[in-house]
């Protein structure tokens, strides 16, 4: 058994819309910046030197309770795979306005892995929609470091087994 | 997202599944609970080695240890592992609701 060859968060979906525009909303920071930030949201910062090797920093603002004030989260990362319209896999750890990656810690997530890896998948249906396909992945932070993050889900399905049970 | 993530006050709980083995010790106990020697015996390593894994995990309550006679039972904490997979739906949750929004932005396109 490969633990590489778990995903943590897998989300598949189809947009009504051409692969070639769907990729644009992930790698023009214009039209990013549209929905980066989810509803209640907004993404004040969308900047990217978009080639393989080439950075980024997003920020995402809003508040994360009823009563939380907003708050900026920022992330960065290389851009690891570049392949128009088919593939993109970039790298993703939290870090502040300056583009520095900082601990999760400072975003109160002390125990976070402190890079994950996101790969985002593009086919063409027939009906000329977009299926995409995105996994999100732990990333080993250094030497000897395992993964954080794979092999949970496996465990995850034999808990829920279990509580049924 | 983030609604989780404050409300969680999780210790250690990542540090302690960043190692196989320990991954391996939870999956092992979540369906029974186990002995430590059974636990070890699983494994090429020495009691010494399984116990200090095991300390860890302990710590981050992702098991716990009684002792019956004496013999020393491990099983998982079901609500600490929730925890933990709490965490991975965060995740989607906020990647789903980027999604809404991106989906909301192309249909514009079509109008």
């Amino acid at each position: 058994m490969s633990d590489n060859d778990t995903k943590d968060v897998v989300i598949e979906r189809t947009f009504d819309a051409p692969v070639s525009r769907v990729w644009q909303a992930w790698t023009d920071p214009e039209q990013m910046m549209r929905w980066w930030g989810p509803k209640d949201f907004t993404a004040p910062t969308i900047q990217m030197d978009f080639r393989v090797g080439g950075k980024y920093l997003f920020c995402m603002r809003g508040s994360i309770g009823p009563d939380a004030p907003a708050q900026d989260f920022w992330s960065t990362g290389t851009y690891e795979e570049i392949v128009p319209e088919e593939r993109l896999v970039y790298t993703d750890s939290f870090a502040d306005a300056a583009g520095n990656v900082v601990s999760p810690a400072t975003y109160g997530m002390p125990d976070m892995p402190e890079k994950l890896r996101v790969t985002v998948e593009f086919v063409a249906t027939e009906d000329g929609k977009t299926k995409m396909t995105l996994t999100h992945t732990g990333a080993p932070a250094g030497e000897n470091a395992d993964n954080m993050l794979v092999g949970w889900n496996q465990s995850f399905d034999k808990l829920a087994q279990s509580v049924v049970v | 997202m983030v609604d989780y993530i404050t409300s969680l006050s999780i210790d250690n709980i990542f540090a302690s599944l960043a190692d196989a083995t320990r991954r391996d010790i939870i999956r092992r106990v979540i369906p029974s609970e186990l002995t430590v020697s059974e636990i070890a015996e699983a494994y090429d390593m020495s009691l010494a080695a399984i116990s200090k894994h095991l300390k860890i995990l302990e710590k981050a309550q992702l098991i716990s240890k009684r002792r019956q006679g004496k013999r020393q039972l491990v099983r998982a904490v079901p609500s600490t592992v929730k925890t933990a997979e709490e965490y991975l739906q965060a995740y989607e949750q906020l990647w789903n609701r980027r999604f809404d929004t991106l989906e909301v932005l192309l249909k514009e396109d079509n109008r």
